[in-house]
């Protein structure tokens, strides 16, 4: 039974997990903003998923079958990757302080997650609305 | 559910600003103090200080959290904090003024080594730092109260 199970939910479900993460990530880079040599850190997850769900067909990994019964990797896989912290060593907003927080980008990343995470959840309570209706049948 | 190390980490950066402009507060009332300490039975005037940010809050949940091995990558968030507060090194002014019961026998006064515009430069900044870090502890909050709606129509 895969009432509330299929790759889709799940996949909304991972969605959702990841812009918790996110908020959390961007709540330490504001709090950050003026410590002197902190590195801000980001999430990587939507780029994780598409590689996972085969639209970047050219960067993805493939398992290699011999046998029929081998467990797929890659392609075909539900395709649901963990959310990863990245932290960004490279660059350096400020010479002085070697902080490479830019808070303006970090308010605007904090937006859009705000609006990303209300329309996953839109969507999660959209889809069990419609598994209800199929149950209920009004 | 980890979204409550959203407020912890907005609300560690809430009281590091809070004492910033504390500190920035004494600096600004003590910009004309003379008598801050006495050091070998003279007056010393008042210091400049300033705090210390560091990231690395050693909180009750985060040492928990890492002697359980929970979640390595999640702990790595720690919030910020104030270390220490220093003071500052540069040198104090010297103010001609005889009239001052300070003054030396030169008639010079030293005077705090307080910049009252940097100083305001500096609480305008704690500030914007205060309201940003609200405005992400709303956000947190928002996030929070929309997950506890799905599933209702």
């Amino acid at each position: 039974m895969t009432i509330l199970n299929g790759a889709s939910f799940k996949r909304m479900e991972a969605a959702l997990f990841a812009t918790e993460a996110r908020q959390r990530v961007i709540a330490n880079n504001i709090a950050n903003a003026e410590t002197p040599n902190f590195k801000r850190s980001e999430i990587l997850f939507e780029e994780l998923i598409e590689n996972a769900m085969g639209v970047n067909t050219n960067k993805r990994l493939e398992g290699f079958k011999t046998n029929e019964r081998h467990i797929t990797i890659g392609k075909g896989s539900l395709g649901l990757p963990r959310a990863q912290i990245v932290t960004d060593h490279t660059t350096a907003m400020n010479p002085l302080t070697n902080n490479n927080v830019d808070i303006e980008t970090e308010m605007a990343l904090l937006a859009k997650n705000q609006l990303n995470n209300q329309l996953y959840a839109n969507q999660i309570t959209h889809e069990i609305m419609m598994k209800k209706l199929a149950i209920t049948g009004r | 559910m980890k979204l409550n190390t959203g407020f912890d980490i907005s609300a560690s950066a809430l009281t590091a600003n809070r004492l910033r402009m504390d500190v920035i507060s004494s600096n600004i009332a003590n910009a004309e103090t003379t008598r801050a300490k006495i050091e070998n039975g003279q007056y010393v005037p008042y210091k400049r200080k300033m705090v210390v940010l560091d990231a690395n809050q050693q909180s009750f949940s985060t040492l928990l959290d890492k002697s359980l091995n929970v979640n390595e990558k999640t702990t790595a968030l720690k919030g910020v904090r104030v270390t220490k507060i220093v003071e500052d090194t540069t040198p104090t002014k010297l103010v001609y003024n005889p009239n001052h019961p300070d003054a030396n026998a030169e008639g010079y006064v030293e005077m705090p080594n307080v910049d009252t515009t940097v100083e305001m430069i500096d609480m305008i900044a704690a500030q914007r730092a205060y309201e940003a870090n609200i405005t992400a502890l709303n956000a947190s909050k928002s996030i929070f109260q929309k997950s506890l709606t799905i599933g209702k129509g």
